[in-house]
């Protein structure tokens, strides 16, 4: 909730509004007595909220000045040396910057204005100082009517006002920029438009004095009033070369700055009060000594802010970080729960395993062992021939081959080759063949054929006698009837894969 | 903006209450913190829990299905000693018997120390150490089927695993026995290393 205090000071009234989401509370009027102090001091003490101070005084004096343009500690310098030279007797006291000359030395052209009777707000002042009020800032009509005109198209420009508490407030402004305001009281037995009518004329007569504006140039007189009264200021008013009237309706003033309040006359105080309340102009009267709880307040209200913008921030880290630690442990009951499941399922699996003393003869070998144990005799089984596997095919051939007589058989196992292999070394003797050498060697010859048929590789390793070119043969070999023919013969027996 | 020492009274709520909030709320953000990073590592061990309980629970099918299939054949291997330690009084024994029953006319037989065994070809024994103890058989023959026959009743009646190596028969004329027969062979055992 947005809750501000507007002050209006006038050369014979004080009051304040107290400002609720934009709406104006009735005024609380204060005079300028021990009792109205008191009262006001009781006021202060009830309403905590930024305090807004607006004056309405005729003794708020105006200088237009062109000044080298300076920036910085120099720029400080001059403006202070200009508020001593001009305004030395009074802290309230504003220097703007009009426009920068656009030739020569393009100097600054400034507008000094300052209210020049201190003791009419020192009293009020310093109650709120005494209770710490946060000021926000000290403005005058003419600095916060500014934002009214920024939509009218005119050069030169008289606004026009009437503040019931004050009086009639005529600002000028030049191509936009205010250059001269004045108050002047309003004579209760004339009317608001007589009023308008005498004080234009002067104020116009004043202008051209000063030369702001120029001979042939019009004046344009807006004036704010109620449209209760606009019908008897058009009686009143008329239009002529150097003067043309123009009407702002207050209510529809009121209307475009969103202000609720229903205006009953042509005071516009409360739309220049809550003009100020929305839209405060950022150059005002009061001093840093002035604001200072203001800027108190600031810091407060940031600091609680910045408390408020932390509480958030951490709670909300907070909730996305325990939020996350809940999921996970989410997470980890599943894991958890799968997890004792394969358990209980590896348990039971393995309790239906065969005890050592059951069927493996006391053994407690696991099954990975069993597995291996098995495949490795296997394995090796390879190597273990029993000899009637390896000798069966030799004994049964040499059945049919009775002239052929064992000496001597030597077998013994390869294990070098990928199948293992039983290398048989076979010495022998033909028998009976007398000198029909080709029957005896057909004979062998059969022999080894026999051998081939039965499985074995047989290479032969000595012949009974060696036809061949390479060997040697004696004339007498037919004497060696009786003389068997020895033979060897290397076989390889191999397992049938 | 400048303030004094006097204005601190003024600044007291709120900067406390801006303090207590950063208190309030670090510890909050600092213990949430901390809470999550504690179910992150709790989450790290379950998921480690859930992978040695999925790999016990495929060992556990594996060693099923294996116990299903090499129960049997290991339990016979086992049941003939050639799992385990020598036992080499069984096979002096059982030697002994086969020379009572005459399979052949005379043998004479020298076991060697026991040694560990390496196949020419190299095959993965996992947790078994294979051991051999070499043989050597001489024998007296009245014809080769007794040499047969007798490597046959050694394979059948005697527990252990003898692999024959080598063996060489001579015929000899006039003599009792016709033929003399060297063997060398070695009994191989199967020792499993974590049963030590």
């Amino acid at each position: 909730m947005s809750l501000k205090t507007l002050f209006f000071l006038s050369s014979d009234s004080f009051h304040a509004h107290v400002c609720t989401n934009g709406a104006l509370a009735a005024p609380c009027y204060f005079s300028n007595s021990a009792d109205g102090l008191e009262r006001f001091a009781e006021f202060l003490r009830s309403h905590e909220g930024p305090a807004y101070l607006l004056v309405d005084l005729i003794e708020e004096d105006f200088r237009q000045e062109t000044v080298p343009h300076l920036t910085g500690a120099n720029h400080q310098a001059l403006i202070q040396r200009k508020f001593d030279q001009f305004y030395r007797s009074t802290p309230f006291r504003l220097a703007r910057l009009q426009q920068r000359q656009s030739e020569g030395r393009r100097d600054d052209e400034l507008l000094f204005s300052a209210l020049t009777n201190p003791a009419r707000i020192s009293a009020w002042l310093e109650l709120l100082l005494q209770y710490k009020t946060p000021i926000v800032g000290i403005y005058s009509v003419p600095h916060a009517s500014t934002p009214l005109i920024k939509d009218i198209d005119s050069d030169h420009l008289l606004l026009l006002s009437r503040e019931k508490d004050a009086g009639l407030r005529q600002s000028y402004f030049l191509n936009k920029r205010l250059r001269f305001s004045r108050l002047t009281p309003i004579d209760p037995n004339s009317s608001f438009a007589d009023a308008v009518a005498t004080e234009t004329a002067r104020t116009h007569q004043y202008l051209q004095s000063l030369s702001l504006t120029p001979q042939g140039q019009q004046l344009d007189v807006h004036i704010i009033c109620h449209a209760n009264d606009r019908a008897q200021l058009d009686k009143h008013l008329s239009n002529n070369p150097d003067i043309q009237y123009a009407y702002l309706d207050l209510q529809q003033l009121g209307k475009h700055i969103k202000s609720p309040y229903a205006y009953a006359d042509s005071d516009a105080s409360s739309l220049f009060l809550h003009l100020l309340a929305i839209q405060p102009p950022q150059a005002n009267y009061a001093t840093p000594a002035h604001t200072h709880y203001f800027q108190l307040w600031q810091t407060q209200r940031g600091l609680f802010g910045l408390a408020a913008a932390t509480a958030l921030i951490c709670l909300v880290w907070s909730a996305l970080l325990f939020l996350e630690g809940r999921g996970i442990n989410e997470e980890i009951d599943n894991f958890k729960f799968q997890a004792s499941r394969m358990m209980q399922e590896a348990q039971q699996i393995t309790q239906k395993f065969p005890s050592g003393s059951a069927n493996s003869g006391g053994n407690t070998a696991s099954a990975s062992d069993m597995k291996t144990a098995v495949t490795l005799f296997s394995s090796l089984q390879h190597y273990s021939v029993p000899p009637e596997q390896t000798l069966k095919g030799l004994a049964t051939t040499l059945n049919n081959f009775p002239r052929i007589h064992t000496n001597k058989l030597d077998w013994q196992m390869n294990a070098a080759s990928s199948l293992p292999e039983q290398v048989i070394t076979f010495n022998g003797e033909l028998a009976d063949f007398g000198n029909d050498y080709r029957g005896a060697l057909n004979y062998l010859e059969r022999f080894q054929l026999m051998l081939t048929r039965a499985g074995y590789t047989v290479t032969p390793v000595k012949l009974p006698l060696d036809f061949s070119s390479k060997g040697s043969i004696g004339a007498d070999i037919g004497n060696s009837r009786e003389k068997p023919s020895e033979f060897s013969l290397k076989m390889i027996w191999r397992a049938q894969p | 903006m400048t303030f004094s020492q006097d204005d601190l009274p003024h600044l007291k709520l709120s900067l406390l209450a801006f303090l207590v909030t950063l208190a309030i709320g670090g510890s909050a953000v600092f213990f949430s913190q901390k809470f999550a990073q504690h179910a992150q590592q709790a989450r790290q061990q379950a998921r480690q829990q859930l992978a040695d309980a999925r790999s016990k629970l495929t060992a556990a099918r594996d060693d099923q299905e294996n116990m299903s299939t090499y129960t049997k054949e290991y339990t016979a291997i086992y049941r003939r000693e050639i799992i385990g330690d020598e036992q080499r009084l069984n096979l002096i024994e059982g030697l002994e018997t086969l020379r009572q029953r005459k399979r052949v006319l005379d043998f004479k037989y020298a076991i060697a120390p026991q040694q560990p065994y390496k196949p020419a070809q190299a095959l993965d024994s996992g947790n078994f150490e294979l051991q051999r103890s070499a043989m050597t058989l001489q024998f007296e023959l009245l014809h080769e089927g007794q040499l047969i026959n007798f490597f046959d009743s050694l394979r059948r009646d005697i527990n252990g695993w003898f692999i024959l190596d080598q063996c060489t028969m001579e015929w000899s004329a006039g003599a009792t026995a016709q033929l003399k027969a060297d063997c060398a062979g070695g009994w191989l055992t199967l020792k499993n290393r974590n049963t030590k």
